[in-house]
């Protein structure tokens, strides 16, 4: 029994030494740029964490889009609604999916590719030598894909979001034949700028903030060997993703809830 | 013989978990001699240099380079500190995203507002002294390993520093890339007039280019001299080092318990 509280006590104070270690790790590298002179750098990772994850978002878009747009048609045809298929799609996707979805595909593609970089960075102690040259790596390294995790992801939301209703759009005017003028007015008249957009992105940067976090620590952090930057980047994707979620329910019920 | 002290380390105590890495160590290395520190694996050789980079801080005692005591100062003072410092690595750990001249550039770009062309001209020269200029467009993965190496040294006396770092330099060298790196640690040292602390465990290749040696062992120092008096040093874990005997002072086997014991209990089930 003793030996389960020690071990519980152990472990609570390992994770809480980790908190504080991200903390004072995100706050130096944040606060440490950018000058003039790193954005190079910053645009570097953008295109990296950003440009080169347009595909997926891109293609998941679409395909997103195109099942929504195809299980609203069908579900509300059966009451002669089908004009509200334009609604009910870019509401779901401003709001809810498009933030999540496409920082859960972040996550996987561009906060795994950060966390094994890093890793690898550590583990071949090119991280102490740039040390050891009097240039900090937080600066260097961690602070331009922070800041390019932070700016890339709301604009692949807003690809996202695009590309998503362009994919409902397909299907249910091009394909199964809904009323365009519906769809569209439909949508214009129910999607309000502050509420919808603006709200949905809001929650995309705060994705941003905490994806980019945990995959820059978890590299940064990480045992530097083979299975190190292994667990490392696992660890990066699944809490990414419950954080994500569970940041989603929060922040649904701070900015919608009105019960 | 120059006389003033670069490296003072007076009473350093360095634990890692319940491992006694050094214990009350005291070391001084002379600027403008080839200091080496060798004993056996695992001694703290390479946490020694990251100690005196301040990369690691000790639990107690005083590091002190160049008269500041670098366990006293700030980030920020550390970094500037390390502008002074260049560090050959064991892995090379060359910046595997940039080429070889990017590599040796890369110091020079962040530390200084050299224009273009002054930054090329130093990065051929010190590619050259490496004998390296002609592999400047090279990637990290098109060099050998003695060639990263010759590449990080390039890269570590980009910026002409007072204090040169080698950690385990001659490991898993060929003989031709050994002696390369023999003539360029003695050679660079007599010509940029600076500092060179060589940790290493090869004895022999050590000896050759040293003016001053450390051995260090169970986390204090167990012999120090010119190389001849180390070469015929009174302590029996000084000599066991030097001439490479299997079992000694420090025994063959890692502690265990009684081996027919182990056996016996073993079958015993």
């Amino acid at each position: 029994m003793i030996r389960f509280v020690r071990s519980v006590g152990s472990q609570a104070l390992e994770r809480l030494a980790g908190l504080g270690r991200s903390t004072v790790m995100w706050a130096t590298a944040i606060w440490g740029l950018p000058g003039p002179g790193d954005l190079v750098l910053v645009l570097r990772q953008i295109y990296h964490v950003g440009v080169l994850s347009l595909i997926i978002i891109v293609l998941s878009a679409f395909s997103i889009g195109a099942v929504i747009a195809l299980q609203f048609y069908t579900q509300l045809s059966r009451f002669g609604a089908e004009d509200a298929v334009g609604l009910g799609l870019a509401l779901t996707l401003l709001r809810e999916l498009g933030p999540v979805v496409t920082a859960l595909l972040f996550a996987g593609r561009a906060g795994s590719a950060i966390t094994a970089e890093i890793g690898l960075m550590k583990a071949t102690e090119q991280l102490s030598s740039m040390e050891m040259m009097g240039v900090d790596p937080l600066h260097r390294i961690v602070a331009p894909r922070l800041w390019a995790g932070i700016i890339s992801l709301p604009l692949l939301t807003a690809v996202f979001n695009v590309v998503a209703i362009y994919g409902g759009v397909v299907v249910a005017v091009e394909w199964l034949g809904s009323d365009p003028g519906a769809f569209w007015s439909g949508m214009r008249d129910a999607v309000e700028l502050w509420d919808d957009v603006g709200k949905g992105m809001l929650k995309s940067v705060a994705f941003a903030l905490v994806v980019t976090w945990i995959a820059v620590f978890q590299g940064y952090d990480t045992e530097p060997t083979a299975e190190g930057i292994g667990l490392a980047t696992t660890r990066t994707v699944v809490l990414s993703s419950v954080m994500v979620l569970a940041m989603d329910f929060l922040l649904t019920l701070s900015m919608y809830g009105d019960f | 013989m120059p006389e003033k002290n670069l490296i003072e380390i007076e009473g350093l105590s360095f634990k890692r978990g319940d491992r006694v890495i050094f214990d009350g160590l005291d070391m001084v290395v002379r600027a403008g001699q080839i200091t080496a520190i060798m004993g056996p694996s695992g001694t703290g050789k390479t946490t020694l240099l990251r100690v005196i980079g301040g990369q690691v801080r000790p639990d107690s005692g005083s590091v002190r380079v160049g008269g500041k005591d670098v366990c006293l100062m700030s980030r920020g003072e550390l970094f500037e500190l390390r502008k002074d410092l260049g560090m050959l690595f064991q892995s090379s750990a060359l910046f595997t995203d940039l080429s070889v001249f990017e590599n040796v550039a890369f110091p020079l770009r962040v530390h200084t507002d050299l224009p273009e062309d002054s930054i090329r001209d130093l990065v051929l020269m010190k590619l050259n002294a490496v004998g390296l200029r002609g592999a400047r467009d090279l990637e990290p993965s098109q060099l050998s390993g003695g060639m990263s190496r010759r590449v990080a040294l390039a890269r570590a006396i980009a910026l002409d520093p007072s204090l040169l770092m080698y950690d385990e330099p001659f490991t898993g060298q060929d003989p031709i890339a050994l002696g390369v790196l023999l003539s360029l640690i003695k050679n660079l040292n007599q010509a940029l007039r600076t500092t060179s602390l060589v940790v290493s465990h090869d004895v022999r290749e050590t000896l050759r280019i040293a003016d001053y040696v450390y051995v260090i062992a169970d986390g204090v120092v167990m012999g120090q001299g010119s190389p001849e008096s180390i070469a015929s040093h009174e302590s029996d874990r000084v000599q066991q080092f030097i001439h490479g005997s299997p079992d000694g002072p420090v025994p063959f086997h890692y502690p265990a318990d009684d081996f027919v014991y182990d056996i016996l209990e073993d079958a015993a089930g």
